[in-house]
This record gives C-alpha cells, structure tokens and sequence, in this order.
C-alpha cells in the first residue's frame, strides 16, 4: 500500500457526487457503470470474506464453502472466544491502538502545523534545504531505521513503553508537506501582515490566523497519519515486549504465528482482524468530506 | 485583533514610522523556533539512527578463542557492503524488486486513474458505493491483508479455484512459480489503489466546470475530454502519486514475508528488504543487514531524485 | 510574546523526559543493588499458553518474588527479541529458550549459567533431559518440556483402506504408495519445507549429529550419512508423488487434516492439542503408535521441540529467578496448570504422573493409554547437540527444500546447501570448525 503526501485544494466547495455536465441515456451509462461496480466487487471481495468467515465456528472454518455463511452461530462464540484470550487481551490490543493512533495524530499534527506554517509563511536561510531533508526522511527504510531506533530508546529506558511507539511516529513528513502546501494556499498572506502590525507575536499569529484557515487541511493530516499509526506493524513488533502493550497489528500477528506445537488461532484472527478493520470504515464514512486530498494547489483557483 | 484595511499597501518593515517597530530578530527567529519539534524528532529519530546504522554497517561481531569464545565486536569498515554486493541472491532480489515495481506503479495508478476519471464522468452511476468500496482496502493494514489473500489464494481453501472446478477447469497454483509475482503485486495494487484514486480525483474535483463547457459546446464526447483535457491537468498529481508510489513499492517487505510460509516459491531472500530483516532479525547479524539497508536507501533516493529530477518542471507548477 | 514559543518547545521537552523518567520501569528488573531481601520482580517472556495463571499462583504464594510474564513473540521470534534485547541492555529475568536456541544465547552472552543453583534437582530429571540444557559440563536453564516423536494416523482410514500400521519405514512407504493406488485424492502424509524442528527429530532418530563439539573446536555434520539417508528416503517419495509435498500449519494444511485427506502425521507428543485445533470434526479417529523405525525392531525416536526456562546473563536476581525456574518446573502443581493450559509434556517425571495426563487427551479417548505409551516412547527418545547459528540451518533448511520441492532436484542436495551455508556462516563468525 502507497501512502502520498497531499494538499487540499482551494476551490470551490464541490459536492462529490454532483454531476459533471448532462447525464447520457441509460445504455452510455452501462459501461463506466460496470467497470466501476467490478472494481468495487474486486475491492470488497477480501473484505466480505473476512465478515462471512468470522461467521464460522473453527470446525466450519475448513469444511464449508468460502461465502457460505456459517450456521452454527459461530460469529457469537468467536467473539466471545476472542474476548476471554488471555483474559480479554484483545479488547486491551484495540484500547492501545486506539491511544498509538488518537495520542500519536494529535501531536503528529501540532508538530506538523508548526513546521508547515514555518516553512510555508516565512523566508528565511535553509528554508529549501530543511523541507528536503526532512522529506528526504521517507526514503530510508523502517526496517533498517527500527533497530538503531530501538537500540537507542533502549539507552534512554524508554523501550517497551507507549513512548516507544509515539515518538516515533509524531513526525510525519507528508503531514509536513501536506500542511506546508495548505498553509501556502489557504493562509492570507494579508491577514498575516495585518496581524504582525497590530504587534501581534508571531505565534499568536500562528494559533489565531493561521490554524483556524488550515483546519481541513489539518484535519486530512490527522486522518491519514490516524490510519498510517492504527495499521502500522513494524515499529510496535520490534519496540515492545509487552504484549499488554501492543497494538491490534502486532497482537493479531501473534496470534496467528504461534509456531507449531500450538495451532495459529485462525478463528481468533480472522474475527479479530474484522473487528479491527470496522473502526476506520467508521472513520471513512462519516467524516467522508475531509477525505479531499489533492496534491496540487494553485494550478486552478477560482 | 483589529484588521487593518490597508491590504493594498504593500508593508515592509523599514515603512514603519512613529510605531514601536517589532524587531526584526523575532520574526526572523520565529520559523526556525516553529521548527523546532519537528528538528528535535527529526534528529533523535531518523539522523541518530542513520548515523547509528551506519556504524553498524562497518561492523562485525566475532568470536575468538575456541568453543563457545567470547563475541567482540570490531570495524570491519566495508567488509559487510562486500558481502551484501558479492551475493548473487542479493541481485536475484533486486532484479526482482524492480520487476515488481514496474508491474504494480503503472497498474495502480492506471487503474486509480481509471477510477477517478470515471468517478468524474456524468455517465457513471453507483458513484458513492463505488468510491467507498474502492477506497476501502486502505483501512486493512499490510499483515492482515496478506493473510486475507493467502486464504484466497491456496488452492484448496481458495473459492476461486472452487469457482474453476465447477467450471471444469483445471486448478491453479496461485503461490506456485509463475503466479507468486502476480500473486503478491495483487495485494498490494488492491491496497493502493483506492488512495491513489481519491488522491486523482481530488484534484479533478478541483478543475471548474466552465473548463469543460467550452470543449462540450464544440463538440468533445466524454472519452475526449478525458484524455484531452482531464489527464494533461491531472500530469503533476499523476507524477507526485508515481514517485511516492515507487518509494513504498521499492521497499515491499510485509506482503512477501507474510505469504512466505504458505507459499515454497518465496525463499527468505526473495525481495532486498526480506533480505535485510533475515540478516538483521532471523540470523542475528545486524551489522551486514544495516549495510544491505544502507544500500537500498541510496538506490531509492538516485531513483527518486532522478525521477523528480526528470519531471520536476511538470510536476510543481509555482513554487512559493 | 517570543519566550512563549520557546518556553513551550523546552515544555515539551521536558515533558517528554519526565514521562521517561516515569515509564523507564517496563523492561528493566530495577535498581542497581542485587539485593537478596527485599520484594523483587522478575520479568519472563514465555509464550506457552495460559502460563499466566500458573504464575499467578506462584506470585499469590511469594509477595516478595513476583514474577511479572508477558508473551512478546513464539518460539524463533522470541529468541530475535531476546537477542536484541541482550545487545540494547533490557533483557528480561527468565525467559523461554528452546533447546535449540540455547548455545545461540549462550555464545551472545544472554544466558546465565545456573549450575549451582539447580545442583539440588539433580535427580528432577533423567539424564537425557539434563543433557538438553547442558554444554560443557555446565547447565544453563531449567528443562521444560520435551517432545518425542511419534506417529497418528486415522484408525478409520486405515481400516477403510487395508493399510498395515507401519513399524518401520519401508512399510511406511509402502502403505503410502498403496494408499495412492487406491485413492489418488488422499496422501499418507505431507513433507512439510516449513518445519525444520520436524526434520530434526527424523535425523536424529536415524543417528544424524548435526553438530559436534569436542571443547574447542566445532564439526558441522547436517550432511552426515544418517541425515541423507533421511532426506533421500522423503525426496523419494515425494518425487514419486507418494506423499503431499505442501507446508504444515497453513490454513490448506488444516483443512486436509481435517476432512481425511491427509491419513498420517508425524508429529510429536503435543500432537493431539494441535489435532483438537484444528481437526475438531475428527474425534475420535486418531491413534497413535511409535514412529516407524530404519531397522525391524529397534525402538528410537527423536525430539520435535521442547523448551526450558533460561535465566538471562544480565539479570540481577539470579537466584530468585533460579528459584522460581525451578517450581515452575519441578512442582507438580505448577506442571499440571502447565499441561492442562500449555498442553506441553513435561520433561520432569513428577510432571509426567499428574491427574491431567492419566486420561485420554480430549481428541484421542479412544486411547486411554496414550500418556502410559508416549512415556514409554519418551524413553527412547535421543537428540543431538546443537550448534551457536541454528536460526542460520533452519532458515536455510526452509529455502533450500522449497527450493527442491519446487525444482524437484534432490533432498540430499538440499542438505548440502544447508551444510555450506551452516559453515560458512560459522566460520566467518569466528567459531573453529574441522574437517
């Protein structure tokens, strides 16, 4: 999966669904509708899946057909099974995502306003060369960068904590980017300026003009780091040891590769990752408004 | 905070008279104080630990004395590089991961095209459901989604090869030899797809409406205005999405590792960054794994650059 | 005005240590002093199951030894961690260390030797258990568990289909090869390149010595005769399309067990916890019986598995933690919460006669004697001393025989790979080899 730094555009309001120009005759209208429709099946078929098979009791699990839901009210004891592992473990797992996730975007995001709104507002020595760099971060690896990382909390004693997991994913070089661009095309320069003579600090600046103008460009930046830090597995893997501690990634993937002299939980898993995903569906559906994400700005104003 | 009404004049602090002047050493040290967490995070958690992985790579543990010994540790300086360049499996990797880049960039973000363009057209219909469902497999992390495939994709758990039986069809090995490719870019063009595709047609939604009238009122149909005009203004995101595209998918690591035990044509070593966790988590040699790692990072940051480099006029309009 | 920016940025700073401060207390044991009295808490990654509530007896009975277990990661994994953790200067107190994996720990420095503090329990365990956690005449960890080999095969299929329960490996083949004659659909078995441990146990059983070690000097010998005479025997069937060639413990795998299309497994004394997870439809079908054997009459078999409790080198509570290793080992009230919740199989004698192993396991009850004839196979039971780069064989072993597998080359061959790779990797890290 790709994830792409973005801004959000500055034109007019457009609904998502409004309609572009006259609507074609129904028989027009059959293919661009079909090829979508297929391309939604394609994308909803591992997800139905995983809905119908946490319907299945573990014995259902391999002796039924794939969609065939299953009968022997499988969803409620799977559920409940999933529930009592290791006394209510996984309910612990999605508790601490939440926290990775909700405590993680939110200072994510107050680090990246501050440095697009720098980076955006103002002209100073090093501008382009800090933005590079800092962009240049996405390129190295996490597999490689995990280890020093840990290594080096570890000096700190931080390893193993919910620290461990937060620190490193607060800066986020696409929010950067993301609210460098907004920033640039959202704040009125003249609001600004206006400010500044009315001796205003630049950082009252900063809370009163600046942030009330970026706040859906903010809001698309907690968004996707929400999902990068929920659906994230390396970092928490290799930072904790305590499994109280993981996020439902880790947790599921433990779950799963129990080695063999106990057999992977498939059951568990299965319902479990489920159960992980409705979340962010939620999360898609009703704040569907700020998943505008555009990567160009002023190329087409109003 | 009143708002004075002189926007048109254009204020330059050396204009101000009569007024107590704000030094210009706070504006000038404002930004660089706004940075500061960001630099604070960037420096404790990616440049100390590059410098640290970069020692590592000039690295070896070894033991002396006889037995069990004792491990010490000592530079090795470029020992380890030599190693990881002097593997033929290492290249087999890399050969591997370009193959597979070059199948998943164009194919995601042709059909994230696809999806945007037909998301913008008036004809389509079930637009809603559509962008929600495509946009979908973005909620499900890299781990799961694996193992979700790896369901559907063994022969005799798969519902497609239940499908081809009842159609009379011989039964296919997806995690066999030829497949596992396509069995792996499937995965991950599932879930990128939709992302890219919101990401399109963001920037499609952002084009006015009079701009099309004109080529209507001449005459343009739909498929016209597409490539005519829709795609030509979508070229910077189109360049944006295929760089951060090829970033992502130039370090494919957890759609592999995870089909591996269900599949025997994934060996341990089958895309650069499966090589650089086995040596650095399985075999417990960080020192040549932060070298292959090392390696990596500057081939993706030559191909970065010069991907951008190549493109750069077209995919910013103005910088600021 | 200005300050305020910077006075937040230094806030936030010292926030951020404070909270270090504060939550340092998750990984390490505490304080400097090795204090002998006082409350101490030992942190234990293990990942059997329901250990938790066995060690909760063990803290209701000892406030002053608390013993604090959390399931980092399975088996290899486990071992990766502790590896990492040794090197960043957090390990935890006790740990989980499968036999195989102790000289890996020992050459990095991660196991404390415990000699002395288990001098006591010589007669807790026979010899060949002992033999398990021992290198050099030093011992290095509490034995656990084991695992010895042996067969299950579907009492109802094999009736079905006239097949002679094998009692040695010709007629194990034989029985495949008729199988497939008269039903092309169902395999004996399968010849899992996923399972390494498993491949282990059957070399060892034929006399394979995978490593040697004389005191100083190391000798690799996974390509031995015993070892290939192993290999080419299931690269024969295999080749032969005998028996499945497809990995255990996939989600297919599961399924073939469970609906019959799989009539045997080799497996080992923790068998029927597996069956019960994943086969559930298939109570009551299953027998068990010795492994079949390379010459008629002889009786031996080799161990898939098994852990014991290390004790880490770092740690500075050695012996509350040796205390603590060895009830959870020793004490039969300990092994049976350990069998009845972990489903393991208890190296220690005492832990071989608790209450949950005089029945039938839940899968099988149509052996009630299975714990009185697994002890029995138990017996003759021989494993092999390991070497400091296992992780390095078994990745290896995985590679190199999907790689077979797939290009339907030689098994023996494969061995070969793993031998190279085994010594190479040996050698550059320093160890002395010979021959």
């Amino acid at each position: 999966m790709s994830a792409h730094v973005a801004t959000v555009s500055v034109g007019r309001a457009e609904t998502l669904t409004s309609a572009r120009g006259p609507r074609p005759p129904w028989q027009h209208r059959l293919l661009p509708t079909a090829v979508l429709v297929l391309g939604a099946i394609y994308c909803l078929i591992p997800v139905t899946w995983v809905v119908v098979a946490a319907t299945k009791t573990p014995a259902e699990l391999f002796s039924t057909f794939t969609f065939a839901p299953g009968t022997r009210g499988g969803l409620f004891s799977n559920v409940n099974d999933l529930s009592t592992y290791r006394s209510g473990e996984y309910w612990q797992w999605a508790v601490n995502s939440a926290i990775y996730a909700g405590l993680g975007s939110l200072l994510s995001v107050a680090v990246s306003a501050a440095a697009g709104f720098a980076l955006a507002k103002y002209r100073f020595p090093g501008r382009n060369a800090i933005f590079t760099l800092l962009l240049g971060a996405v390129l190295l690896p996490q597999v490689a960068l995990a280890i020093p990382q840990y290594f080096m909390l570890s000096k700190l004693g931080l390893a193993n904590t919910y620290w461990s997991v937060l620190l490193p994913s607060i800066l986020s070089p696409y929010g950067i980017y993301l609210c460098r661009i907004y920033a640039a095309a959202a704040v009125p320069d003249e609001l600004v300026e206006a400010a500044r003579i009315d001796g205003a600090s630049e950082f009252r600046i900063f809370r009163s003009v600046a942030l009330p103008t970026m706040v859906p460009g903010l809001v698309t930046a907690l968004l996707l780091q929400f999902v990068a830090i929920w659906n994230n597995f390396l970092l928490p893997y290799i930072m904790l040891a305590d499994d109280r501690k993981f996020p439902l990634t880790v947790g599921l993937y433990t779950m799963l590769n129990q080695g063999a002299d106990t057999p992977a939980l498939y059951t568990l898993v299965i319902t479990g990752a489920m159960l992980a995903v409705i979340p962010l569906i939620a999360l898609f559906f009703f704040l569907q408004r700020y998943w505008t994400v555009d990567l160009v700005s002023g190329t087409v104003k109003t | 905070m009143a708002l004075t009404t002189s926007s048109t004049q254009t204020m330059t602090v050396n204009g101000w008279a009569g007024r107590p002047r704000r030094s210009r050493r706070s504006t000038a040290s404002a930004p660089y104080l706004f940075l500061v967490p960001a630099a604070l995070l960037f420096i404790a958690m990616f440049v100390v630990p590059v410098g640290y992985s970069l020692v590592l790579s000039m690295r070896a543990s070894t033991v002396s004395g006889g037995g069990i010994g004792v491990r010490t540790e000592r530079f090795v300086w470029l020992d380890n590089y030599r190693a990881v360049l002097s593997d033929p499996e290492f290249f087999h990797g890399l050969l591997r991961m370009v193959i597979y880049t070059l199948i998943v960039v164009p194919i995601m973000l042709g059909l994230a095209l696809l999806f945007a363009l037909l998301l913008d057209a008036p004809a389509a219909a079930a637009k809603r459901f559509s962008r929600i469902s495509i946009f979908l497999p973005y909620a499900v992390p890299g781990v799961i989604a694996s193992l979700l495939w790896g369901f559907l994709y063994l022969p005799d758990v798969s519902p497609f090869n239940d499908l081809l039986g009842w159609l009379g069809l011989p039964e296919v090995d997806v995690l066999g030899r030829r497949l596992a490719f396509g069995a792996v870019s499937n995965i991950a063009i599932w879930g990128g797809t939709g992302f890219n595709m919101v990401v399109l047609f963001t920037s499609l939604r952002a084009v006015p409406d009079e701009l099309y009238d004109a080529a209507r009122i001449d005459g343009c149909s739909e498929v016209q205005l597409a490539w005519r005009i829709k795609i030509p203004l979508l070229t910077p995101a189109l360049v944006m999405t295929a760089i951060f595209s090829m970033i992502t998918t130039l370090q494919v690591f957890s759609e592999p590792q995870t089909l591996r035990p269900l599949a025997k044509t994934i060996s341990s070593s089958w895309m650069p960054m499966m090589k650089v966790y086995r040596d650095g988590f399985i075999n417990g040699n960080p020192y040549v794994a932060s070298a292959g790692a090392v390696i990596l990072a500057l081939g993706t940051l030559v191909l970065s650059l010069g991907s951008l480099r190549l493109l750069q006029r077209r995919a910013f309009a103005e910088d600021r | 005005m200005r300050p305020t920016v910077v006075a937040k940025s230094a806030a936030v700073v010292a926030a951020v240590a404070l909270l270090a401060a504060c939550s340092g207390g998750g990984s390490s044991s505490g304080s400097a002093t090795a204090a002998a009295t006082g409350p101490v808490t030992l942190t234990f990654w293990s990942w059997v199951p329901g250990i938790d509530k066995v060690v909760a007896t063990w803290n209701q009975a000892h406030p002053d030894i608390k013993v604090d277990v959390t399931k980092p990661a399975q088996g290899d994994e486990l071992i990766t961690k502790i590896l990492t953790a040794n090197k960043a200067g957090n390990p935890p107190d006790l740990m989980q260390a499968e036999y195989q994996a102790l000289p890996t720990l020992l050459t990095n420095g991660a196991v404390a030797d415990v000699t002395d503090y288990v001098s006591s329990q010589e007669s807790a365990f026979s010899e060949s258990s002992w033999n398990l956690v021992t290198f050099g005449d030093k011992r290095y960890g509490v034995p656990q568990d084991i695992g010895p080999m042996m067969l299950y095969y579907r009492e109802d299929l094999f009736k079905q289909y006239g097949l002679k329960i094998p009692t040695t490996w010709d007629e194990f083949a034989a029985d495949a090869r008729t199988l497939r004659q008269k039903d092309p659909k169902r395999y004996l078995t399968t010849f899992s390149s996923g399972d390494p441990g498993w491949f282990s146990g059957l070399a060892a059983q034929a006399g394979g010595q995978w490593w040697s070690y004389d005191g100083s000097t190391w000798k690799v010998g996974i390509d031995d005769e015993a070892t290939k005479k192993v290999a080419d025997y299931w690269g024969g069937l295999v080749g032969e399309g005998a028996i499945d060639n497809k990995p255990m413990y996939t989600p297919e795998w599961n399924k073939k067990m469970n609906d019959g299309t799989l009539l045997a497994w080799p497996s080992a004394v923790w068998g029927p916890g597996v069956l019960a997870g994943i086969a559930a439809d298939t109570k009551g079908k299953w027998a068990m019986t010795a492994l079949p054997q390379w010459s008629s009459g002889e009786q031996k078999t080799g161990f898939w598995g098994g852990s014991s409790t290390a004790i880490s080198a770092k740690s500075k509570h050695a012996a509350q933690a040796a205390q603590f290793a060895v009830w959870l080992n020793t004490d039969p009230g300990a092994l049976q919460g350990l069998v009845v919740n972990g489903g393991i199989y208890p190296a220690a004698p005492a832990g071989q006669s608790v209450p949950a192993l005089q029945s039938a396991p839940a899968i099988m009850p149509n052996q009630p004697d299975f714990y009185t004839r697994a002890k029995e196979i138990s017996g003759t039971a021989v494993g092999f001393t390991w070497g400091p780069n296992v992780n390095v064989a078994y990745n290896t072993y995985k590679d190199a025989f999907a790689k077979a597998i797939q290009s339907k080359s030689s098994f023996s061959g494969a061995l070969s790979t793993i031998q190279s790779a085994t010594v190479d990797d040996m050698k550059s890290a320093g160890f002395k080899l010979s021959g």
